[in-house]
This record gives C-alpha cells, sequence and structure tokens, in this order.
C-alpha cells in the first residue's frame, strides 16, 4: 500500500443544485519519501488538492489516507508550505519557526529548541536574518522561513503549494536548488504543486498532470529517469531532459485544447442592430417589426 | 545603524516627524529638500497661527459682551500667568502650614523681608490710586462741567422758547372769530409748527445728554494702571499676611508642641493633685486636649482648587473611565469578533447606545452611583478608590465617578467596535498556520488573533480616548465634579472680565492635553503595528 493515497476523491464548491465540481474521481498513490510534482493550469484545482491532502478541507467523497489513516483535519503530521507564506508578521524570524517548534515538541527545553530553529534557519540559509520581522524580508527570504518552519516540525508529509510562483525567476531557481539540497540530504514524501515545467522535471521523481477543470482529475503520472543528484546546468544539456519537458508541455496543451473543443458551442444568436430599428408610432393593423431573412 | 537614522527613527517612533527635517537639515543631507520641508511643517503652520492671533487680537476688542470686551491673546496670556500664579501661592501656603524648625523659621523671615519690602510700595501705590482718582475726578469736571453747562443753558433757552411759542398762540386764538374757517386752519398749522421745533428741540437736549454721559463714564487709562498695579501688591501683599499667620498663629507644628506642653502640665497637675474635684476637672480637661491634638495632627490646610490641580484630577477622572471602557470594549469585541451569535446578540444594543449624548448619561449615571453610595462620608466603594495609589488623593467622590462612567460609557464603542473588526478580519492564512499547528482556543486567541487585531485595537482604543477627553470637560461641568469642567463653570458664573479670559485659558489647556494624549496613543499605536503601515496624523 501507498504511503499517501487519494482514493476517489471528488470536491465541489457552490450551493446545492449549482454545485461545481472542482475534482472529480481524483486517484492518487504516493510512495514513501518519493517526490511527486503535480502540475496544471491555474484555476484547475490545485491549491484545492493541497489542501485535501493537507486536510484543510475535507472531500465530498473518497478518501485520503496518510500510513493508511483516513485525513480527517489538518495537523503538524502533514505539513504544508503556502504560495503565500503565511507567516506571522508581528513575530521574527526566529518567532515564526520557534511558535511552530515550541508547539509540536512540548517536551524540548529552552536551549534545546533554539539550538533545533536555529538548524532550521541555518539550512535555509538566513542565520543572518533571525531576528527580522517578515516586513523587513524579501519574498524569497519569505519563502525560506515558510519552508524552515515548517520542515522543523517534521512532518511526515512535506506538501509544497505553489511556493516559488510568486518568486522572481532568479530568486527562484536559486530556492528550487535549495529545495533540491535540502531533499536530497534528507528524504521525505513530498507533493509539490507547481505550474512550471521545468521546475516539476528538475525537482520530481514523478509528474502527475492535472486536467482542466471544472471536474478536474489527474492524467496518468510521467516518470522523471533523471539521475540524482541533479545539477541544473548540466541537465540543460542532457537530451532526456529537455525531450521529458517538451513531452509535459504539449500533454498539458492538449488538456486545454481538448477542454476548449469538449465544451458546447454557443447556440445561434438572432443579429439585430440598433439600425435595423426605426422610430415611430405603431399604426393599428400594421405588424409591429417584420423579420427580414437574411441574404 | 548610525547616531543619525537611530535618532530620525526615535523621532519617528515619538511621533514627531515634524523635526525630521531639521535634523537631516544639521546632517546636512539635501538641504535644499529639507529647507522645504521646513518651510512646509513648521513655516506656514506658524505663520497660519500667529495669523490667527492677530486677527483674534484685531476682532476680540470690538465686540463688548455682558462680562467686559472679549479678551485679546495678550489678556488671555495674561490670565494664564494669573492662573499659575494663583497655584503656586497656594503650594507655597500648602507647605507653610506643616513647616517645622528652621526651615519654617527662614521662611517666615523672607516673608517679613518680603513685606517689609512691599509695605512702602503699597502706600506709594495706594497714594498714586489716590492722586489717580484725583486727578480723574477733577479732569472729568473739567471735560463734563462746560458740558452740563451747556447742556443747562440749552435746557433753559429752549424752555423759554417754548413758552414763548405758546404765549403767541394762545394770543393768536384770542384773535379768531368763530365760524372763521381760514383763520383756524392757519391756527392748526400755527399749533403743529410749534410741535415740530419742540420735537426738535428735544432731540437736541437728549443728544447733549448723552454726550456729557459718554464724558462721565469715559474710560480712564491712567487711573486703571495705577489701580492694576496697587491690586498687584494689594494682592502680594495679602499673600505674605497669610504666608505669615500660617508660619505663625496657624502652623499645625507649632500648636501641636503647645498643645503637648499644656497637656504635660496639666499631667504633671493631675499626678500631683489632692482635691477629687479637682483631679476630675483635670482628667476632663486632658480628655478633651488629647482629642483636640489628635485633630491637629490629622489636619491639612484647606487649599482651594487651583487649575493645574483640577486639571490633575480630570487626567486621573479620564484615565479611570478609560481603563474602564477598555476592560469593557476589549473582551466584548473580543467575543464578538469571535463568535457571530454574540456579535448578531450585541448589535441592537451597540447601535442604540453608541450615538447618546454624555449629557443624557451623566444624570442617570449620577443617581445610579449615588445609590450605590447612600452616605458619602462613610462609603466603601469610595474608600476603595482612594485607597487606589496614583488615583487617590484627588478626593474621589460620588460626581467623579458618575462622570468616570459618562467617560467609559460614551468611549467604550470606538474601541468595541474595532476590536471586533480586527478580530473578524483576521487573515486566513493565519488562521490555517493555526489549523495546522493545532492550537488550541487560547492559544489561537493570544498568539494568532490578538496580536493580529493588535493594530486595529489600538487604533480603536486611541479614538475612545480623544472621545473621552471631550466627553469629561462635559460630565464635569454638568456633575460638579472639581476638574477642568467645573472651572469653566465657575468662571461662566463669575461673569467678570477676568474670569472670562481664564475660560479662553481653558480653551488651550484641554486643545494641548488632548493633542498629547493623542499623540500618545499614536505611539503605542505604532509599536504594536507590525507592518509599518503609516499611521495616520
Amino acid at each position: 500500500m501507498a504511503y499517501l493515497e487519494l482514493k476517489n476523491v471528488s470536491l465541489g464548491h457552490g450551493p446545492q443544485g449549482r454545485r461545481t465540481e472542482v475534482l472529480k474521481d481524483v486517484n492518487l498513490a504516493v510512495e514513501e519519501n518519493e517526490f511527486v510534482a503535480i502540475i496544471g493550469f491555474s484555476g484547475s484545482g490545485k491549491s484545492t488538492l493541497i489542501n485535501l491532502m493537507a486536510g484543510l478541507a475535507l472531500p465530498d467523497s473518497g478518501e485520503v489516507t496518510i500510513h493508511g489513516n483516513r485525513v480527517t483535519g489538518p495537523g503538524p503530521d502533514k505539513g504544508i508550505v503556502f504560495q503565500n507564506y503565511s507567516l506571522l508578521p508581528w513575530l521574527t524570524v526566529f518567532g515564526n519557526i520557534e511558535l511552530a517548534v515550541s508547539r509540536v515538541f512540548p517536551g524540548m527545553n529552552k536551549s534545546e529548541r533554539r539550538d533545533h530553529v536555529m538548524h532550521y534557519i541555518k539550512m535555509v540559509g538566513l542565520s543572518h536574518a533571525v531576528d527580522r520581522r517578515p516586513a523587513a524580508l524579501s519574498g524569497g527570504m519569505r519563502q525560506r522561513v515558510s519552508l524552515a518552519r515548517t520542515l522543523s516540525i517534521k512532518p511526515d508529509v512535506l506538501l509544497l503549494d505553489e511556493p516559488l510562483s510568486a518568486l522572481d525567476a532568479l530568486t527562484r531557481s536559486n530556492l528550487q536548488d535549495e529545495i533540491l539540497r535540502i531533499w536530497e540530504q534528507d528524504k521525505k514524501t513530498v507533493v509539490l504543486i507547481t505550474n512550471d515545467v521545468d521546475e516539476a522535471v528538475l525537482l520530481a521523481d514523478r509528474i502527475v498532470p492535472l486536467t482542466v477543470g471544472p471536474g478536474a482529475t489527474l492524467a496518468p503520472s510521467i516518470p522523471v529517469d533523471i539521475p540524482r543528484p541533479r545539477n541544473r546546468t548540466e541537465l540543460n544539456h542532457l537530451p532526456a531532459f529537455r525531450e521529458l519537458k517538451s513531452h509535459t508541455t504539449q500533454l498539458l496543451l492538449s488538456f486545454k485544447k481538448e477542454k476548449l473543443s469538449s465544451t458546447k458551442s454557443l447556440p445561434p444568436a438572432p443579429a439585430i442592430y440598433p439600425a435595423d430599428f426605426t422610430l415611430g408610432r405603431p399604426t393599428p393593423g400594421k405588424p409591429r417589426a417584420v423579420a427580414e431573412t437574411a441574404a | 545603524m548610525s547616531f543619525k537614522y537611530r535618532l530620525l527613527k526615535a523621532i519617528d517612533v515619538a511621533g514627531l516627524q515634524i523635526l525630521d527635517p531639521v535634523v537631516r537639515l544639521c546632517y546636512a543631507e539635501e538641504p535644499k529638500v529639507q529647507l522645504k520641508r521646513i518651510g512646509l511643517f513648521i513655516v506656514i503652520p506658524t505663520i497660519t497661527f500667529v495669523a490667527f492671533l492677530g486677527l483674534w487680537g484685531y476682532l476680540a476688542p470690538k465686540h463688548t459682551t455682558k462680562s467686559g470686551e472679549v479678551p485679546t491673546p495678550s489678556v488671555v496670556w495674561d490670565a494664564a500667568k494669573g492662573i499659575l500664579r494663583f497655584h503656586e501661592r497656594e503650594d507655597a501656603k500648602t507647605a507653610d502650614f506643616n513647616l517645622t524648625g528652621v526651615r519654617r523659621e527662614t521662611e517666615l523671615a523672607e516673608v517679613n523681608a518680603r513685606m517689609a519690602e512691599l509695605e512702602p510700595a503699597a502706600r506709594e501705590a495706594a497714594a498714586a490710586v489716590t492722586a489717580a482718582e484725583q486727578a480723574a475726578r477733577e479732569k472729568l469736571a473739567a471735560d463734563v462741567a462746560p458740558l452740563s453747562e451747556a447742556y443747562r443753558e440749552k435746557r433753559r433757552e429752549f424752555a423759554a422758547a417754548a413758552k414763548a411759542r405758546q404765549a403767541a398762540l394762545l394770543e393768536q386764538a384770542a384773535t379768531i372769530a368763530a365760524g372763521d374757517a381760514d383763520a383756524t386752519t392757519a391756527f392748526q398749522r400755527a399749533y403743529a409748527e410749534h410741535e415740530a421745533k419742540s420735537a426738535a428741540e428735544a432731540e437736541i437736549i437728549k443728544k447733549m445728554r448723552d454726550e456729557q454721559k459718554a464724558a462721565e463714564n469715559a474710560r480712564n487709562p491712567e487711573l486703571a494702571a495705577a489701580r492694576l498695579a496697587s491690586n498687584r501688591i494689594e494682592e502680594e501683599l495679602q499673600f505674605l499676611r497669610k504666608r505669615q499667620a500660617l508660619l505663625t498663629a496657624e502652623n499645625a507644628p507649632l500648636r501641636a508642641d503647645e498643645l503637648k506642653a499644656k497637656l504635660a502640665a496639666d499631667e504633671a497637675a493631675l499626678l500631683a493633685a489632692t482635691e477629687p474635684a479637682q483631679r476630675l476637672a483635670l482628667a476632663k480637661s486632658i480628655s478633651t486636649q488629647r482629642d483636640s491634638l489628635a485633630q491637629l495632627e490629622a489636619a491639612t490646610y484647606s487649599r482651594p482648587w487651583t487649575l493645574p490641580d483640577q486639571i490633575g484630577r480630570s487626567l486621573r477622572c479620564v484615565f479611570l473611565g478609560f481603563l474602564i471602557a477598555s476592560a469593557i470594549a476589549i473582551p466584548l469585541g473580543l467575543l464578538c469578533g469571535l463568535s457571530p451569535v454574540v456579535m448578531a446578540a450585541l448589535t441592537p444594543l451597540i447601535s442604540l447606545f453608541k450615538p447618546v449624548s454624555p449629557i443624557v448619561w451623566l444624570p442617570i449615571i449620577f443617581i445610579i452611583v449615588g445609590g450605590f453610595i447612600p452616605d458619602p462620608s462613610s462609603s466603601g466603594i469610595l474608600d476603595f478608590f482612594n485607597a487606589i495609589p496614583l488615583l487617590g488623593g484627588v478626593g474621589i467622590n460620588p460626581a467623579f465617578l458618575a462622570s468616570a462612567l459618562t467617560v467609559a460609557l460614551c468611549s467604550l464603542w470606538p474601541t468595541l467596535v474595532n476590536t471586533a473588526l480586527g478580530v473578524a478580519a483576521v487573515d486566513k492564512d493565519h488562521m490555517n498556520v493555526a489549523k495546522v499547528l493545532r492550537l488550541g482556543v487560547w492559544a489561537r486567541l493570544f498568539k494568532i488573533i490578538i496580536p493580529s487585531a493588535l493594530p486595529l485595537i489600538f487604533a480603536g482604543l486611541r479614538i475612545s480616548l480623544g472621545v473621552g477627553w471631550m466627553v469629561l470637560i462635559a460630565a464635569e461641568l454638568l456633575s460638579s465634579s472639581e476638574g477642568i469642567g467645573k472651572f469653566v463653570w465657575d468662571m461662566f458664573n463669575n461673569g467678570s472680565s477676568q474670569t472670562f479670559a481664564q475660560m479662553f485659558v481653558v480653551v488651550f489647556v484641554v486643545g494641548v492635553i488632548g493633542l498629547a494624549l493623542d499623540r500618545i496613543m499614536i505611539v503605542f499605536q505604532r509599536l504594536v503595528s507590525f507592518d509599518g503601515a503609516p499611521t495616520s496624523l
């Protein structure tokens, strides 16, 4: 049995009767210590999917299990890194991580806790900004803090919800390398949500494309057979890498096309323009309007 | 960080951004920009203020009221100095009442020396007043005499003329034959002419009379100045005489010593006494003397309220009210923000009571507070408040409590509404963090919700304090609770031009204190706001 499993999961939004299905019959199995990237267009339900895994949302039907246990709510075993960092602005870098650590490991004494927090701050390379507040950090630094906070509570599953999509290209590639390094040092079960094909190919063991919503579901996964440790510059010269990238991109684009062709075309509408009307009083016995058939 | 930036940061946090360009200019940072900012933030406001003072000084004397002329800025400034002098003198008297030993003697010597110095000056001033009065009388006589002479002359003249005209009319009447229509018409015309002349003469007489009155009532600035100088010296002398008394005959320790000596003598006499009746009398006398000694030791100088004292009492009152308001509004606001049920339950009450004026609340609260304190001389509630450090000692009475509660009732709404809003608007992402960490109710409240709502709560507190300060003056005025409001009411009832000016002083005092309170709250607000959001000025 897989470590993290989604079985026939469906979830919709909206009131009864006008409900739109966001996800429909999603099935996924992630093995222990596997790095899976779920890739899809924006608005296709990626965040909803990760909320389901994190327990922040519960499925209408089907079930999510971790290690065979059904997920019924959020908890520190399912560490999530949010797209918009979700740092507490009134706490420092240290304070933000310490809040999580002291909650998850209440048995630690003060110096142990301090060492633990500092270890993760060092891991993401923020030792120089320990006492800064989020407002004084750049976007990339904030996301590092968020990552350190999630790693510090040692979750069973690490869920990354588009963690890098709000960052500029340079910072993003920098943090990608960082995530790669950290994961290769300390393997964990990771689900990464992304809309960046390069990122998915670079980081993941397996790419799972999400079809276009509403009623999105997961397409068959694409294994990434690039040996680790991976290196960005070397990868760019690897034909397999380029092939995989273009294959994934083509696949995603084909979903979009399919969706567009499957949506019903608009019903024909009468071609009436303001110029077709004239002002005047209705004369009895005369029809009010005469339809002319277009030539 | 260099000293410059630390200083600029401190200025910013303290809400004194007005000094920012000055500091930067001192460090020669972009002098042109700084000069422009100084012009904008310091020079222009100063010019406006000076223009305001000028306009005030120009317009005020143009309007005369029952309490004299509307005071000009300089008169108000003198009134402010007068208020301070009165306060300082009362301070001196209060100190004198309990002075002992060498201090008392040196003070007494100083007072005597000053009195000796002032007495000739007082005599001179009194003589100057007498002389000025004499001069004024003479001047008045000189000014008025010709006018009244001319007036009398004119009256006599007009009376004679009227008499002559009447006699002529009578003569004319005698010549008219009965039935002569033309002659009758001519007579009537002559009579009308006579009446018109009389009216014109009366008008001239009235004008002359007014002129004479104006001359009699003309202001004599020399006399006024002499009187003012004399009054000032007399006032100081009176003050010194009172101090002299307080340092000698009325001095508490001195009187206590005397009583103690007498008591010791009586006790010795009682020991030595042989007659039973004598013993009884002495025992009784000792007992009474002991009582009066205890009373004397507990006595303090009965000082009148001065404006600075009243300001202190008003500040205590507003802070008590503000504390009560915060203690009610913050927890209630938290509940409202956390629970839609509580919010729904309280919304009608909040909407209903929020717009009610302090003028309505005060009498109601006054009566209710009075119900809890049937006997102000021995009340547990008053003893409790009087025992609180910093707050007690200003003589907490039912009027004070009623004023404080009115302040609380009127100022709790902004905090309540803002707290509820702040709590209800906690970022969903922050709540997700709490969910993932499975924080308990209290941890959620104290680690996420309250810190996140704190900037809005403080914004509410700032508005509340401002409202409270405005409400307080009205409440004190109505409840006669010693404070700034009571001062205004007393000055209004005095109705002299001096007290009129003192009311103007209060305007500035209230304004400056309100401004300072607001500034303090801005500093707090900035300290708790985490996102560095600028706080409005």
